[in-house]
Order: C-alpha cells, then sequence, then structure tokens
C-alpha cells in the first residue's frame, strides 16, 4: 500500500525511471554475485587440482629418491669388500686389520661419489662395525642399541625409513639426516647385523621447500608414527605456536579435506608413499580469497558500469515514453486556456497516439459546437431586431394614415394620392421579402417615400434634397437604416425650429468604404444629448421608438466596429449624421456570405 | 528536448566512466601498495656466532613472512656497545617505523632513548630484555626470574646444602642476568644454600668465561656447584671444568644451548640446561608488533617459557629441533 502511495505522488516519468531501475539493480545485484560465485568455485577446484598434482608430483620424487637409496644400499651389501668383513669372525677380524680398512675404505668411496649421503654404516650384533668415516668415534653400544634406525631394523624384514632426526652415532657429530637401515640375517657364518645408510636431510629440505603455494602455504613430510619428516614451520610446531591436525592426516590416504574455522582454514591435500610417509600440502583459502579480492573487484567494477549504463537508459527510455504524454498535456494546458485552434502531433498507433487523436477530435467537436453557439446568438440578436423593426410599420403607418385622412377631409385629392403612392412604396420596401440589405438605391427610394410623406404630414415644414454618387448605388447596405435618423432628424431638429428647415442627404464612396451623410439645419443639439445619442438606452422622449442607437448597434453587428454612425452638431446651426457601411461588390448575394466575412 | 537528453547521457556516460577509471586505479594501487608495516629490530648483537640471536632473528623473519611485515635490523657486534645500542635506537626512532622490536643491553642506559620512542608515538615492543620502567607496549620474554629459580631447582639435585656455589653471570646491568640471578639466589637460599660465591662475570666472552671460572676452580678447589646464566658463559666455565678435569666433581647448570653446550652435555660436562625459546620471542615479537601496527589489542607481557634439557632428553623429536639446528640455517662458524 505504501508503494503503491510512494509511485502515486511521483511522475510517471520518474515512475517508470523508479521501477526501471530497481529492476536493473536487483538483476545486475544477482548477475554479479553468481558470476562471482561461480568463478570463485572454479578458481577453488582448480587451485585444489593443482596442489593434489604438486603432492603426487613431491610423493613420486621421494619415492624415487628413497628407492634410489634402497638400491645403493643393496648395492653396498652385496660388494666383496663389506661381504668380507661381514662373513668373517670375530678372530679373523681382529688378526686382519686390512679387512675393516678395506669395507671401509669401499664405504668411503660410496659416500663421497654421492653427495646427499652424509654416511653408511654397518654394525652387527656384538657390537662390531664399520663405516665410511675412519676417525670418528663411535659411541657406546648400549647408547646407539636403543637407536631407533636400529632397534626398528631388526624387528623388520625390509627397509625401514626413519623420520629426520639427528644422528647422534659420532662423537661431537649431530647431523640431520634421514635414515634407511635394513637388517642383513645370520646366515651361514655371518652374525645377525644392520645396514644403516644416513641421507642428508638437506635433500629432503630442498626438495619440499622449494614448492611455493600462494604466498604462505607450503609441503610437509609426516612419518606414519607421527613424527615430523620435514616441515618448514618445524619450530613452531614444537614450540606449540602452531599445530597441524596430524590424527586427521594420519587418518589419510589421499585428497583434500578442509579443516579449522572460517578465517584460519587450512585445506589439507595428502599422498602417501610406498613406505608411509605422508606428503601434505597446506594451503590457504585466504590466499584464493585474495585473488577473490581481485574477482570480487572487477565483478563489482563491471556492475557498477551496467547499472550507469542501464540507468543513463532507463531515464532515456521512460523519457522518450513520457514524452507524449507531456506533449498531449501541454496542448490540454492550452485547450484549459481557451485556445481551441490546437492540434496534437503525435503519431503512431500506441495508446498515447489513439488518445491523442481522440483528443483532437474532442477539441474541434467543441469549437464546432462553440461556433454554432455563438451563431445561434447572433441569429437571436437578429430576429430581435427584425421584431423592433417590425414595430415601425404600425405605429408610423397609424401616423400616416392619420394624415391622409386628414388630407382627404380636407379634399386634398392630390396630396392624398401623393402620400398614399409614398407610403404604398415605403410599405413594399419595408416588406421587401424580409432580407436585411437592400440596393443603396432602394433604401434612398424609401427615405424618399418617407420624406414625402414627413413633409405633407409638416405641411412643408422642411424642404429635402438627395444627391448620392450613383457609383454607390447598387452597393448593398442594411435597409431602413436611414429612417431613423431622418426621422430624429425631423423630430427633434427641424420641429422645434421656427422657420423652415432643410435635410440634406449624400452619399458617396471613400476608399472601400461608403459614407453617407444627413444634415439638417434644426435646434442641433447640447453636448450632452450628442454625447448620449448613441447609448443604448429607452427612449424616454417620443419618436418611432426605435433609436438611432439601435441603427448604430445593427451596423456593428453586421459590419464590425470600424463602421456605424457619427454625430456632429452644434446649438442652433443643426446636426451632421455620417453614416459609415463597407462597400460591397454586386456579385455579393445573401446573408451568410456577408454575415462570414463580418466574422472573419 | 532532444538535446537535453543528449547531453544527460553524454554526461552520465562520462561520470560513469570516471567512477569506473577512478575504481580501477583503486583497486590497482590497493593491490600493489598493500602496505606492509615496517619494524625495526634492535637486538642486543648481530654477531653470528651467538645463536640465541640468531635463532631469534629466524622466529623474526618467520613471522614477518607469516604476517606481512618488514624487518629492518639494525645492531651492535657486542652486547657491551650499550652506547652503539642507545644510537642506534635513536637512528630508528628518526627513520620513523611503524613500530621497534628492542632488546636492551642495558637495563638502566637505555631508559632516556626508549622514553624517546614512546614519546615519538611509535609502539616500543621489548623483546628478550627490558628496560627500567613500564615504556613497551608488550614485554616478550622468558619469565627470567623463574628461569633462575628452575636453574637452581636443577643444580639442587647434584650439590647438598653447604657445598659451595659460583654464579657465572654476563653482562652486569642487563635486564635478564639480574632477574636470573635474583632467581638463583633466591631459590638456593629458601632451600638453605648459603654458601654462594660473588657472581663473576663472563662480559658475554666464552674466553673471559673460561678463564675467570678457571681461576675461580684452582682458588677455591671446595667449589662444588656452578649455575652459569647464558650461553657464552655456559660454554666457557664448561671448558674450565674439563681443562681441569674436575666434570665428577664440580656440576654446572647452564643456560640456552649450542653445539658446545651440546657436546658438553654428552660429555657429562653439564648435567643440565635451561633453554629459552628464542626462536618464540622472535616469532611472537613480530607477531604483536604487527598486532600493534593494525591498533589491536596486545599482552603487556608474553612469557615464552623454558625448558630443562639434560642428556637424556636431548634426543627427543621434540627437543631435537629445538637444539640442533639445521646447519644451512646457521651462519658457518
Amino acid at each position: 500500500m505504501k508503494l503503491m502511495k510512494l509511485f502515486r505522488r511521483r511522475s510517471i516519468h520518474m515512475n517508470i525511471a523508479i521501477a526501471f531501475s530497481c529492476l536493473i539493480v536487483c538483476t545486475t545485484a544477482i548477475l554479479t554475485f553468481s558470476s562471482y560465485r561461480l568463478s570463485s568455485n572454479a578458481v577453488t577446484s582448480s587451485s585444489i587440482q593443482k596442489t593434489s598434482q604438486l603432492v603426487q608430483q613431491v610423493k613420486l620424487n621421494i619415492q624415487t629418491y628413497i628407492g634410489n637409496m634402497e638400491s645403493i644400499a643393496s648395492l653396498v651389501i652385496s660388494s666383496r669388500d663389506l661381504m668380507r668383513y661381514v662373513e668373517a669372525t670375530q678372530a679373523e677380524r681382529d688378526a686382519d686389520e686390512s679387512m675393516k680398512r678395506g669395507a671401509s675404505q669401499y664405504l668411503r668411496s660410496v659416500v663421497e661419489s654421492r653427495e646427499d649421503i652424509a654416511s653408511i654404516l654397518y654394525v652387527n650384533k656384538d657390537g662390531d662395525f664399520v663405516s665410511d668415516q675412519s676417525h670418528a668415534v663411535m659411541k657406546s653400544r648400549s647408547e646407539w642399541m636403543q637407536q631407533d634406525w636400529y632397534r626398528l631394523a631388526l624387528v623388520s624384514s625390509q627397509e625401514v625409513v626413519s623420520p629426520s632426526h639427528v644422528q647422534h652415532i659420532f662423537e661431537d657429530q649431530y647431523r640431520w639426516v634421514v635414515s634407511i637401515s635394513r637388517k642383513l640375517p645370520a646366515s651361514g657364518r655371518s652374525q645377525e647385523g644392520v645396514l644403516l645408510v644416513d641421507l642428508n636431510y638437506n635433500v629432503i629440505n630442498d626438495l619440499c621447500r622449494q614448492i611455493e603455494l600462494g604466498q604462505r602455504g607450503y609441503v610437509f613430510i609426516v612419518s606414519p608414527s607421527g613424527d615430523l619428516v620435514y616441515h618448514p614451520q618445524q619450530q613452531l610446531i614444537h614450540s606449540e605456536l602452531k599445530s597441524e591436525q596430524m590424527q586427521t592426516v594420519l587418518d589419510m590416504e589421499s585428497g583434500s579435506i578442509k579443516l579449522g574455522k572460517a578465517d584460519e582454514s587450512k585445506i589439507y591435500t595428502v599422498a602417501t608413499t610406498s613406505f608411509g610417509w605422508k606428503i601434505v600440502a597446506v594451503t590457504y583459502p585466504d590466499e584464493l580469497i585474495e585473488n577473490k579480492h581481485q574477482m570480487q573487484t572487477s565483478a563489482v567494477l563491471w556492475g557498477v558500469i551496467c547499472l550507469i549504463v542501464a540507468l543513463t537508459l532507463s531515464i532515456i527510455l521512460s523519457y522518450a515514453l513520457t514524452k507524449p504524454l507531456k506533449n498531449l498535456e501541454m496542448h490540454m494546458k492550452k485547450a484549459e486556456r481557451g485556445n481551441f485552434d490546437i492540434r496534437v502531433d503525435i503519431e503512431g498507433t500506441h495508446e498515447i497516439g489513439k488518445l491523442a487523436r481522440t483528443f483532437n477530435l474532442m477539441i474541434s467537436r467543441i469549437k464546432e459546437l462553440m461556433n454554432q453557439i455563438v451563431e445561434e446568438q447572433e441569429m437571436k440578436r437578429r430576429s430581435e431586431l427584425k421584431a423592433l423593426q417590425s414595430q415601425i410599420q404600425p405605429h408610423f403607418l397609424y401616423n400616416t394614415l392619420d394624415s391622409i385622412i386628414w388630407m382627404a377631409e380636407s379634399g386634398k385629392v392630390d396630396d392624398v394620392v401623393e402620400m398614399t403612392t409614398a407610403l404604398s412604396r415605403l410599405l413594399r420596401l419595408s416588406i421587401n421579402k424580409g432580407e436585411e440589405l437592400v440596393p443603396v438605391s432602394v433604401e434612398l427610394d424609401h427615405i424618399l417615400s418617407y420624406l414625402t410623406i414627413q413633409s405633407r404630414r409638416y405641411r412643408r415644414k422642411f424642404t429635402y434634397s438627395i444627391d448620392v454618387d450613383e457609383h454607390i448605388l447598387d452597393a448593398p447596405i442594411l435597409k431602413l437604416v436611414m429612417q431613423p435618423i431622418v426621422e430624429n432628424a425631423i423630430y427633434h431638429g427641424i420641429k422645434p425650429k421656427p422657420d423652415q428647415g432643410h435635410i440634406q442627404i449624400n452619399g458617396w464612396k471613400e476608399n472601400d468604404s461608403i459614407v453617407l451623410t444627413i444634415t439638417d439645419d434644426g435646434e442641433g443639439m447640447d453636448p450632452e444629448k450628442l454625447r448620449t445619442i448613441l447609448m443604448d438606452k429607452p427612449r424616454a422622449s417620443g419618436g418611432s421608438g426605435v433609436g438611432v442607437a439601435n441603427v448604430n448597434q445593427r451596423i456593428q453587428l453586421y459590419f464590425g466596429h470600424d463602421y456605424g454612425l457619427h454625430y456632429e452638431s452644434e446649438r442652433e446651426e443643426g446636426t451632421v449624421v455620417t453614416l459609415r457601411i463597407p462597400f460591397i461588390q454586386v456579385e455579393v448575394k445573401g446573408n451568410e456570405e456577408i454575415g462570414q466575412m463580418d466574422a472573419g | 528536448m532532444r538535446k537535453l537528453a543528449k547531453w544527460t547521457l553524454v554526461s552520465l556516460l562520462l561520470v560513469s566512466l570516471t567512477i569506473a577509471g577512478w575504481s580501477g586505479y583503486w583497486a590497482m594501487s590497493q593491490s600493489l601498495h598493500s602496505k606492509k608495516p615496517l619494524i625495526i629490530y634492535i637486538p642486543k648483537t648481530v654477531d653470528p656466532t651467538i645463536e640465541f640471536w640468531v635463532v631469534l632473528q629466524q622466529g623474526v623473519m618467520t613471522a614477518a613472512k607469516e604476517f606481512g611485515a618488514d624487518i629492518k635490523i639494525m645492531g651492535t657486534q657486542t652486547e657491551l656497545d650499550v652506547d652503539g645500542q642507545i644510537r642506534m635506537l635513536e637512528e630508528a626512532v628518526a627513520s620513523k617505523p611503524d613500530a621497534i622490536m628492542l632488546a636492551a643491553s642495558d637495563y638502566i642506559k637505555l631508559v632516556p632513548a626508549a622514553k624517546k620512542v614512546v614519546e615519538s608515538g611509535i609502539p616500543l615492543i621489548m623483546v628478550d630484555s627490558d628496560v627500567q620502567g613500564d615504556l613497551s607496549r608488550s614485554f616478550i620474554a622468558t619469565d627470567n626470574y623463574e628461569a633462575g629459580r628452575t636453574s637452581a631447582g636443577l643444580l639442587k639435585e647434584h650439590v647438598e646444602p653447604d657445598e659451595k656455589i659460583a654464579i657465572v653471570s654476563y653482562i652486569q646491568g642487563t635486564g635478564t642476568s639480574l632477574d636470573r640471578e635474583k632467581g638463583v639466589r633466591d631459590e638456593l637460599e629458601a632451600s638453605g644454600y648459603h654458601n654462594i660465591l660473588t657472581t663473576i662475570f663472563s662480559e658475554g666472552q666464552v674466553q673471559k668465561s673460561y678463564e675467570l671460572t678457571r681461576d675461580l676452580l684452582l682458588k677455591q678447589p671446595d667449589v662444588r656447584g656452578i649455575v652459569a646464566l647464558n650461553e657464552p658463559s655456559t660454554v666457557g666455565a664448561g671448558k674450565a671444568i674439563l681443562n681441569l678435569g674436575l666434570q665428577t666433581k664440580v656440576s654446572l647448570i647452564g643456560f640456552d644451548n649450542s653445539n658446545s653446550e651440546i657436546r658438553l652435555i654428552d660429555r657429562d660436562v653439564i648435567q643440565a640446561t635451561v633453554i629459552q625459546r628464542p626462536f618464540n620471542m622472535g616469532y611472537l615479537a613480530v607477531k604483536t608488533a604487527v598486532s600493534v601496527t593494525k591498533g589491536q589489542k596486545v599482552d603487556k607481557m608474553l612469557d615464552t617459557g623454558s625448558k630443562v634439557i639434560t642428556k637424556y632428553n636431548m634426543y627427543t623429536n621434540e627437543n631435537q629441533k629445538l637444539l640442533f639446528p639445521f646447519e644451512d640455517e646457521l651462519p658457518s662458524k
């Protein structure tokens, strides 16, 4: 739920980016971790394999080496010089010094030929001995009889290989050796005895010390009895600063085992020689981990790089996805502010494209409806005006008929005829198929009829003249626009004037306009009246009830605010009304087109 | 808008490249310059004939390899050169190592120089021989007083309480000799041995020890027991006894070990020797020093222990390696 809230707050762009990032982080982390795991396992197993190969190699080397020594021992035994000494009796030996010297010389020649042999010694049960060292003093019999090389050889039928030890048979000699001893059974005249070959310990030492297993790994050799034959850190083992898992190693024939706690664990790899020594390689998994550290670093590095690239892509992708949405949003804002002339250009068949098309459709529909409303409103106003226009007729008709009656009663037949003719023309023009626009000539006809009637009614209180440029006679004009102006001029200009007045109507084309002036020399108006004359107010003072304000409004409604009426007037001097409408070519027909032009 | 996206992409790529490069550099420098602490080790002497210091150094080197430390050894030719050691300690301070391991050749005279080490903020680890006052972070040595008592205990097996006993010490004023001598005297006196002669000093030289012991034995033929407090003293005293043919009459308890001492044990001149574990000392000193440089807590005092060697246990597997170093590990004499 909280998660959903989190997503609701932000923009889609943000949400997509966040969602992508989460996915990418998760997958990158999992991939990095698993690839690291795989490769680290591979490193571990290959290193174990390498170690066990190495241990096998060491085992073979040592086995071959000890084998060589054994064959040397066999060679020595079968030599004539030694055999003579061995087979001689005590008495013979004492008698013949050269027997021992010969054997000793032979042994010395063997030892000198091989650097790795420390000494060769033959000793029999009686304590008679011969060795390569002619001058060395042998310790007392009781001492060496207790030593392992002698004791164990007597009870064994095979060669005995001792662990490394300090050979202390001779006085003042403390050499580290590995002893190979072998029982020579009593045969014929000879006593039971033991042949000892001491190998320089350095040989084993050199063999093992060269081996490097990483930074800290090493190889050690342990005898079947658990004594160390070789250990690079023998001091530490004997000082109890360190210990090896000896029992585990002794129980193993071969193979690898991981021992110890996580931090200090070691891997023991064991191989056993034919004579029982166990070659043990010790490696530290930590060192592999050092390698692992590198792998970790590179894994993390690549992970980070992938992450950054992927995040960049996700931001760009989310931007690309949400861009049309933003575009749409921007257009919607415009529409909100009332601009319906917009179109969203989003291509494509995807959802947002569909949405955009629907939006476009909606906007154009709204625009259509708006236009319709405007038009309907205008129609309404026009019909109202038409209604007003139709009010003219009865009022005027009543007055005129009243005048005609009055003329007829006083027997002025000519006047009656003239009045009636003018009235009939007036009516005909007024009816005029209900069209709003009429040619200027028709309007002028109409105003002439009107002036005729009015001048009759007011008994020639005023004169009038009409002078209009014939170019404009065919141009259309709103009908019945001049009558209220003229009516005004008569009622408010001429009528209050004591003497006879004159109404002058002029018309001409000025640029693209038609200008018609209605000039009277009546009372004129005060500035206050002049200011309010065109204001759309119900007129208190008499008249036809249709004010010039209405005329002005009609003209402006039809032709725009550039057109309409203009009053100039001065007290006692008269009034000039200027009527301005656009000049429209004659071909133009009908209301609709004029209306459209107006709107444009 | 498209331009903005393009710039974002470019700048992100630049940032990622920078990060990648930086972390690569960091990883490389980490693997190449994984810094090893530099430890200066100042033994009492670098004399290659004194096995004790040679083996101690082996311990130092073994530990240095194992725990990852660089060791620089500075030492005088003889244990007597106290001024030389003071000078070297001052040099060592000037070179600003991560730690200094010192075996003080004088308990008192080294104090000012040791104080300088502490004041300069370098951790001081004392090995084998301490200085007066509690200056070091850790002191790694044999419990010499206890070793002295052990040696006295061994002598008691061979000498009766009323018989004359001599003590051959080495250098007057060094911490180890003072402790050992005190241990010997305390143990003997506690068991009713009161006939103990004034201590003679061999100055750590076999020849001097031989001469002094020989003179003593000639002047006082009724001496029945001798405790010699270090290796050259023991060998010198043993040679004197052997030379005078007194091995059946005079019992000798020695300290430390060497081939010469072993020969004398084999010939029954030396009845027993108390050996220290110099290898352990060196090893543990480096281990401690490395721990200190890593800011870990270390023990104030580490007793590396001592061991009694007699003719009867010297060839056991356990003792062989302690007593007989491999030839190639020691410089040829």
